[in-house]
């Protein structure tokens, strides 16, 4: 064997070698560190229960039952985008039009992610069977784990309608798991599909200015709600 | 030990670098215009996957390391001298060691499989293994009758 193979050789398997030690120390360090799922320790429950303070909730709807507007989200509770959404664009929404009574919002599952998808929007169907149906979704998406990752848990649900004040939490549990629950949620997903909406989250609104529902999509900032909610009511 | 030609094991990394160009390209590309605000009906593995912490290393998307480390790979098959065949094991064994642990992390981390990702570990794979041969078959050789399969050495 030449010198320069020989060489060349030693190089290569001295490059394996510490690649092999690379990959096995990352794997390591990776294993054991935590992930960051499967914890009950709710974030951001005090602040959505206090933001939503006094703004009236029934069902899977809130705000004024009389509102002129209704403006109807999409969405999928495991659908990171929908999280967003909920904490960036909302919020000022439902401090202008909401809470003066000019428009309600309305939470419709559009379970496109999978069954953890299901199991969570009738969780937030039951909690709305109480009136905390709105708080239930926004706690919800304030918690959101990996999508399928497994952290739509019984205890996961539970701590979040015990935070968004779900008061008997046995009917609520009962509630969740009945096929009427369990039907609705299919058939609300059933109306996104006939609407042909292609994914999570989507708004539509309703008013008196609109030729019955209208798609209005997916927002970039509150600017757009309220304007096309100026326009249909 | 016989090994294939070595023009042979060119043409094939040169082929499978090529395919590695073109699936990186495109993780990238869908990465990068996947600021859209929606979750596709339908998409779940690839979303999770690069919604999660380890798609960007210093802020970069990893699928941009994939193309520049398959575009060396690429370049690496045109030459036949010892510094080609070591840098395309180099390159092929980092980007082979590195698609371990991202499949680990895939599965075991993020619970979610993209097929693309998948897709690029396999071809990640192929090229360590043709490059492995290349530089155990002609390493040290001075590359002669590289466009046949004549130079087959005795190892």
């Amino acid at each position: 064997m030449s010198e320069r193979r020989k060489q060349l050789l030693q190089m290569a398997a001295g490059a394996a070698f510490l690649v092999a030690a690379v990959v096995l120390v990352l794997i390591v360090v990776n294993a054991s560190s935590g992930g960051d799922g499967g914890d009950t320790e709710l974030e951001g429950a005090a602040e959505v229960n206090r933001h939503l303070q006094g703004i009236p909730q029934r069902e899977l709807v809130l705000g004024d039952a009389n509102a002129p507007v209704e403006l109807l989200e999409f969405g999928d509770l495991q659908c990171p985008f929908c999280k967003g959404v909920s904490e960036e664009v909302l919020p000022s929404v439902i401090d202008g039009v909401v809470k003066s009574g000019d428009a309600r919002l309305i939470f419709r599952n559009f379970t496109i992610i999978g069954q953890e998808s299901v199991d969570a929007g009738a969780a937030a169907v039951a909690a709305g069977k109480q009136g905390r149906g709105w708080s239930f979704v926004e706690i919800f998406y304030r918690n959101q784990g990996r999508e399928n990752g497994g952290f739509v848990t019984d205890e996961f649900l539970e701590a979040v309608a015990e935070a968004a004040g779900v008061e008997n939490l046995d009917r609520w549990n009962e509630e969740r798991k009945s096929q009427a629950t369990l039907k609705e949620v299919k058939a609300q997903t059933e109306e996104a599909q006939q609407l042909g909406l292609g994914g999570t989250p989507t708004f539509v609104i309703k008013g008196p200015n609109t030729d019955g529902l209208e798609v209005l999509g997916t927002p970039e900032s509150p600017g757009q709600l309220e304007a096309a909610i100026e326009a249909a009511s | 030990m016989s090994y294939p030609g070595e023009w042979t094991l060119r043409r094939a990394i040169a082929f499978v670098a090529t395919l590695g160009v073109a699936v990186a390209t495109y993780i990238a590309i869908t990465e990068a215009s996947g600021d859209s605000p929606v979750c596709l009906a339908g998409s779940t593995g690839c979303r999770t996957v690069a919604e999660s912490s380890y798609s960007h290393v210093a802020g970069i998307n990893i699928a941009v390391f994939g193309i520049v480390g398959y575009v060396m790979l690429l370049a690496s098959a045109f030459f036949a001298n010892d510094a080609a065949r070591f840098g395309g094991f180099v390159v092929s064994l980092g980007g082979f060691g590195y698609s371990i642990f991202l499949t680990y992390i895939e599965i075991f981390k993020i619970e979610a499989i993209c097929q693309w990702c998948v897709a690029s570990a396999v071809l990640m794979t192929i090229l360590f293994g043709l490059n492995a041969i290349r530089l155990i078959g002609y390493g040290g050789t001075d590359g002669t009758n590289v466009y046949g399969g004549a130079n087959e050495r005795e190892a």
